[in-house]
């Protein structure tokens, strides 16, 4: 007999200082809708992303198949599971394209399939290439909401699809059409879960769990499955790093965020005038490299943007990660101790190149660090992550000791 | 709150104590072994906080640990307790430090002092903590986020009591306890002890107090609660 997809064992788990859940048991298998129903407050929601991994618990266990992907001391594995996610927020940044946000959810299946079959069921085919940030709320949800289900259609395994109030913000046609395509997933033997306050929705449910007084009521869905015929081909996953980085060049992030720093830096030691000769090696070394340390300590600007529609929150539940800018943080801090170098001295020491760009890496990646430390808190733009920035500053003094010994 | 009063006022006084016995009678010191020999009397504020200030980081890391491992809430609020008093503490210290240093190296500053540089960084990461912790709801996912940096941090509170046994850049070695250049004579010890002794009533008679308060604060937060849900 298959494991089941989704076992939550004994789950206790706290919001704020409240117990919202103790010693709850669920269990979804291939074929299974379950719809999560109770009052606000009950606590649907924090359930959801528990299934998700994306919230901490203080008792018990969260299996998907076999693995277990978070456990109370901590303890969190990728899920050997495709995992469609539709969270309250869309979970779509503003810059990315319909399209692309479609093929990103699929591509953690390792499959895809085209899009457009799915968009004009939504009315959106029109809008595919159309940036995200272009289209009204409830054109967002839809998107949101194909994001979640996408993967699983065109995965060959069966999938877990969560979604936390999937009918919120659609018309009734596309509530019909979603209605249908659940039905279709579940024919297809993928696990689902479903928050929802909409009565069409939980009546497609195979059974509904009310969390406010624990009762399981097994139903037949309501409506019959959607026929959805599609092809699909292989899909390389595109992976937080890549599509970090992508979304880093298309909105000039990486200049805003961190090479603006190093400009102003660069500037200001212009305006000091030709005061390089009469400082030693020690100083010049410092001189040079001070705008790629100034660049590496704004650190990681997809921290920030991937707080809008808890972006962040969607790659953690469907990848394991969050996007970041990888590999790009060498390029810039050898380009600006390149430039640096070019503007300050006769000569340019490949050296320091290199111990720039190292230097500007190290910092962005370590106050990205820190900056997604504090991305579990409830208001993490609050907190000073500045303050802990000097802890850099003794590196980098013996950094330019070594440098010039 | 009454039971922790007489604590803080014999800290108070000790502190108070110390300071006029620092000014008025502790003995001058050599012109030729200190560039600002008037200056010099800030060490007997300066090194008992750096005293009071360990002792703080203490508590802050076991009240971290005691929360992270343990969910207790009396470590919680020895975290928030040992928090402030770093805090508190870390900035008596750096800022007499600055002052004393400026006067003495020409310099309130070494970016390249080991010592220096990482008692800095353990009170902005109290400036941090205390910050970041009064900006957010109290709830687990806070507590567990601001516990482990208490944590953490500590790693710096042992680094920064060894540094100046192995490099002497800027910062002297020690003068009291092990060392080759321990030595100090008997009045400038004995206000020292004074200082020493003073500041550790005080620090915890506010780390006491401050626990107190947090109860306190957790009492009104609940009954806050009642009154939202209407009840009395």
């Amino acid at each position: 007999m298959a494991p089941a997809l989704l076992s939550l064992t004994g789950i206790g788990v706290r919001r704020g200082m409240n117990h919202v859940h103790t010693d709850l048991d669920l269990v979804v298998n291939g074929g299974d809708m379950i719809v999560l129903s109770g009052a606000n407050g009950a606590g649907k929601s924090t359930l959801l992303e528990v299934a998700a991994g994306l919230l901490p618990i203080e008792q018990g266990t969260v299996k998907h198949a076999d693995t277990v992907v978070l456990d109370a001391e901590g303890r969190r594995k990728r899920s050997p599971l495709t995992v469609g996610l539709t969270l309250q927020k869309n979970g779509v940044l503003g810059s990315e394209t319909v399209e692309e946000h479609l093929k990103v959810a699929m591509s953690m299946s390792g499959f895809q399939t085209e899009t457009a079959p799915f968009l004009k069921a939504f009315n959106l085919d029109h809008r595919a290439h159309d940036l995200v940030m272009h289209l009204s709320q409830g054109q967002v949800r839809k998107v949101a909401v194909l994001a979640g289900i996408l993967p699983a259609f065109v995965s060959p395994q069966p999938s877990l699809v969560l979604m936390d109030e999937p009918a919120s913000g659609l018309d009734d046609a596309s509530v019909e059409v979603l209605l249908g395509w659940l039905a279709a997933l579940t024919q297809r033997g993928h696990g689902l879960v479903v928050c929802t306050h909409d009565e069409r929705v939980r009546d497609q449910a195979t059974r509904v769990v009310d969390l406010h007084g624990s009762a399981t009521t097994e139903q037949t869905p309501a409506r019959s499955a959607s026929d959805v015929n599609f092809t699909t081909s292989t899909s390389r996953t595109v992976s937080a790093q890549r599509f970090g980085i992508r979304m880093h060049r298309r909105t000039m992030a990486w200049l805003n965020h961190n090479g603006m720093a190093a400009l102003l830096t660069l500037g200001i030691l212009l305006v000091l005038g030709d005061v390089m000769t009469q400082l030693d090696a020690f100083q010049q070394a410092g001189f040079i490299l001070a705008p790629s340390l100034a660049a590496g300590l704004c650190g990681e600007a997809m921290v920030t943007m991937c707080r809008e529609e808890r972006v962040g929150a969607w790659w953690r539940g469907v990848a394991g990660s969050t996007p970041h800018a990888g590999g790009l943080p060498l390029l810039i801090g050898g380009a600006i101790t390149l430039l640096t170098e070019a503007s300050l001295m006769a000569t340019i020491t490949p050296v320091h190149v290199v111990v720039g760009a190292v230097l500007c890496a190290v910092a962005w990646h370590g106050v990205g660090f820190a900056q997604r430390s504090t991305e579990r808190l409830a208001r993490p733009q609050a907190v000073f992550i500045g303050l802990l920035t000097p802890v850099l500053i003794l590196p980098y003094a013996l950094v330019l000791d070594w440098l010039t010994r | 709150m009454k039971s922790v009063q007489p604590v803080l006022f014999l800290g108070f006084f000790g502190l108070g104590t110390t300071l006029i016995l620092a000014l008025m009678w502790a003995p001058s010191v050599s012109i030729d072994a200190f560039e600002s020999p008037a200056a010099q009397r800030i060490f007997y504020w300066h090194v008992p906080a750096a005293w009071a200030a360990f002792i703080a980081f203490g508590a802050l890391f076991i009240g971290s640990a005691g929360w992270l491992f343990k969910r207790s809430e009396r470590m919680w609020r020895l975290h928030v307790a040992g928090s402030e008093a770093g805090l508190a503490t870390g900035l008596m210290t750096v800022w007499s430090g600055c002052v004393w240093g400026a006067a003495e190296w020409g310099t309130p500053w070494d970016w390249t002092d080991v010592r220096l540089n990482t008692f800095g960084l353990l009170t902005l990461l109290a400036v941090y903590v205390v910050l970041g912790r009064n900006s957010q709801p109290d709830g687990v996912e806070s507590r567990d986020t601001f516990a482990a940096f208490g944590l953490y941090g500590f790693v710096l509170v042992p680094l920064t009591y060894i540094a100046t046994r192995i490099w002497t850049i800027r910062h002297p070695g020690p003068v009291v306890g092990p060392g080759e250049d321990s030595s100090i004579n008997g009045d400038m010890g004995l206000v020292l002890l004074v200082g020493a002794v003073s500041f550790t009533i005080f620090i915890v008679g506010h780390i006491i107090a401050s626990m107190q308060l947090t109860v306190m604060e957790q009492r009104l937060e609940q009954l806050q609660h009642q009154l939202d849900a209407g009840g009395n």
